[in-house]
């Protein structure tokens, strides 16, 4: 067969689930190249669990397949679809010792024990762990338990990365010290990665490419920087991006937005604004402004003055145009 | 400060616990019967020479150990399945749970002369199925070695719901994350309940244990219910033997001095328990 016919990575084609009458997702239709990294992003709520849940066969799909390098895998179980995953909880065993959770999962499929044993110790040390290899959880900080997690998944080689908000355990620093390690891990192996989250910023700096989920529907899928220049609607312009949006009224069947970094003073003229509060970030300031339209955001240099109140403007080419009724952005 | 605020439960302790056990001491060096008219003489240490060389002590002691060993083992494994199969979520696991809890819910006097009909030969139940089926009826409570079967299964069937309860909340303190990452590792099932639910449970087995032996190995109630300790003393136990030494024989001395030894017995066979599970716990570290 052709590459076409059997297309590496994974491929989820109209992948549905109800529970009830409820439908958590509603034919969800992607591929993640091998090496790819892709981040589902949305708010709680949005399917993007769901969707990792039934990539790994925790959960069944009520329509729709799931294929991994051209083997349809939606309705193996769980055991034999080689997929590494590291849980939100970490879901790491308590009674056991660090190198016992990475070793118990090759024990079952009767490895050979010295090949467990070289396959342990370089995990170990490409994650730092050597130390703490005889510790238990309970014994380990937030973020070595993380790494033990993530040590986890990587030790069995798997065909399949899979990650449910693997850092939203952990603090600010450390979340941004691991995210940079867990490209360099993960991503650019041969497997594809599929990451969920729910922090724009955590997508756009690990993933390739990014799907926004709402409401069980895929409402875009593309390069960080496609998503944030060309939103392909209102919801994802108003998730994409920080500060938020702003939003204009609609008017004749068309509702305007401008991100906050495109709004300047002008000398007169403009929407009138008045400053309600500033957040000096050093290089660059977040004024809330007051405007005939509600409450505004503008990201301006940190060196500008500003006075306390001033008509605002921005570059017609900036703005973004979408389809009062559907959202759907107007090009 | 301390010492102040942990006052009133430290004089409840000293009431309950110490008051009486010193009394005890006091009494197994006394004769203290109807021969001394009630009056407590100090007669050195005959009491306890007497119990080392007293046979129905030690076979009451075999009797009693026999059947808390048999009563919570079978408990222990009878809870583990009713556990398991009440954490699995089903129809009708609500009302099961509420049945199960039943006998546990009811007096121990009730369930035991319940069940002394049951085995009534030749009127109770049983008797009369075997009669309906063209079977003779049997003496099970007249023969030393049903007798003491019986005891014990009239034992498992009220306290298993107990056993099973505290392994049911151990059950539920296992996080469900855990079996899918154990299931998406290649684990079955029933690797799963090896590898990691009897480990996790282990504590909550210990801790059932240690209870259920504490009230077994002091059973009184159920026996002279049950049994009154025959037929020929065969099923009679430690507490019972002490009992029947007061209030039968009126000694009040020697039944202290047989209520100390079972005590000493009882702390004996905690600090093997343990000490069996530190060594277990310092095993897997």
């Amino acid at each position: 067969m052709s590459d076409v016919e059997r297309p590496q990575g994974l491929v989820l084609e109209g992948l549905q689930r109800r529970v009830g009458n409820t439908l958590v997702l509603d034919h969800l239709s992607l591929r993640v190249a091998p090496g790819e990294c892709l981040a589902l992003l949305g708010p709680s709520g949005c399917g993007k669990t769901t969707t990792l849940r039934l990539i790994a066969g925790l959960d069944q799909p009520s329509a729709g397949h799931i294929r991994l390098d051209g083997d349809d895998i939606t309705r193996q179980p769980p055991s034999r679809r080689e997929v590494g995953m590291v849980f939100q909880s970490y879901a790491l065993y308590p009674h056991l010792t660090v190198e016992r959770n990475l070793s118990l999962g090759m024990e079952l499929r009767g490895l050979p024990r010295e090949r467990i044993a070289a396959q342990i110790s370089s995990v170990l040390e490409l994650l730092q762990l050597e130390p703490q290899r005889r510790r238990r959880p309970a014994e380990l900080s937030g973020g070595q338990r993380q790494r033990v997690a993530l040590a986890r998944a990587l030790v069995r080689q798997p065909r399949l990365f899979l990650l449910d908000e693997p850092m939203s355990n952990l603090d600010a620093q450390l979340r941004e010290d691991l995210r940079a390690e867990l490209r360099l891990l993960l991503c650019g192996g041969p497997q594809p990665v599929v990451y969920v989250t729910h922090d724009q910023q955590e997508a756009m700096g690990l993933a390739d490419r990014i799907a926004v989920l709402h409401q069980g529907r895929l409402q875009q899928i593309g390069s960080p920087r496609e998503l944030y220049d060309q939103p392909a609607n209102l919801f994802v312009a108003g998730f994409i991006g920080r500060p938020r949006i702003n939003v204009l009224p609609a008017e004749a069947g068309c509702i305007r937005a401008v991100r906050p970094e495109h709004l300047e003073p002008l000398a007169e003229g403009g929407l009138p604004a008045r400053v309600l509060l500033r957040e000096w970030q050093g290089a660059s300031q977040l004024l809330q402004l007051e405007t005939p339209h509600g409450r505004w955001r503008m990201v301006c240099d940190g060196r500008v003055e500003l006075a306390e109140s001033f008509g605002l403007g921005w570059p017609p080419a900036r703005e973004l145009r979408f389809e009062a009724g559907s959202g759907r952005r107007l090009l | 400060m301390t010492l102040l605020l942990t006052l009133p439960a430290l004089l409840l302790l000293a009431l309950v616990f110490a008051v009486p056990l010193l009394r005890y001491g006091w009494l197994s060096f006394h004769a203290d019967s109807v021969i001394t008219g009630l009056q407590p003489l100090p007669n050195g240490g005959a009491n306890w020479l007497r119990l080392i060389e007293d046979e129905r002590f030690w076979q009451d002691t075999v009797q009693t150990l026999r059947f808390a060993g048999l009563s919570v083992a079978l408990e222990l494994l009878l809870g583990l399945a009713l556990a398991l199969l009440l954490h699995q979520s089903w129809r009708g696991r609500t009302a099961l749970r509420t049945i199960t809890l039943l006998p546990w819910a009811l007096p121990t006097a009730v369930m035991a002369l319940g069940w002394r009909w049951i085995f009534n030969d030749p009127y109770g139940p049983i008797n009369g199925l075997l009669q309906v089926l063209g079977q003779p009826a049997l003496p099970f409570l007249s023969s030393p070695a049903s007798t003491w079967l019986v005891v014990v299964l009239a034992d498992v069937w009220k306290t298993t719901p107990f056993v099973a309860l505290l392994l049911l909340a151990g059950l539920q303190s296992i996080p469900t994350d855990l079996y899918e990452a154990f299931a998406l590792e290649g684990g079955t099932p029933a690797q799963a309940l090896r590898r990691i639910t009897l480990p996790l449970l282990l504590p909550y087995a210990f801790l059932a244990v240690l209870f259920r032996l504490a009230q077994a190995l002091g059973v009184f109630d159920l026996v002279q219910i049950l049994t009154g300790g025959g037929p020929a003393g065969s099923t009679e136990t430690l507490a019972l033997y002490s009992y029947l030494s007061a209030m039968r024989f009126l000694d009040f001395g020697y039944s202290a001095t047989v209520m100390l030894g079972m005590f000493v017995l009882l702390l004996g066979l905690t600090a093997v328990l343990l000490l069996g599970r530190r060594l277990l716990a310092g095993g897997r570290a």
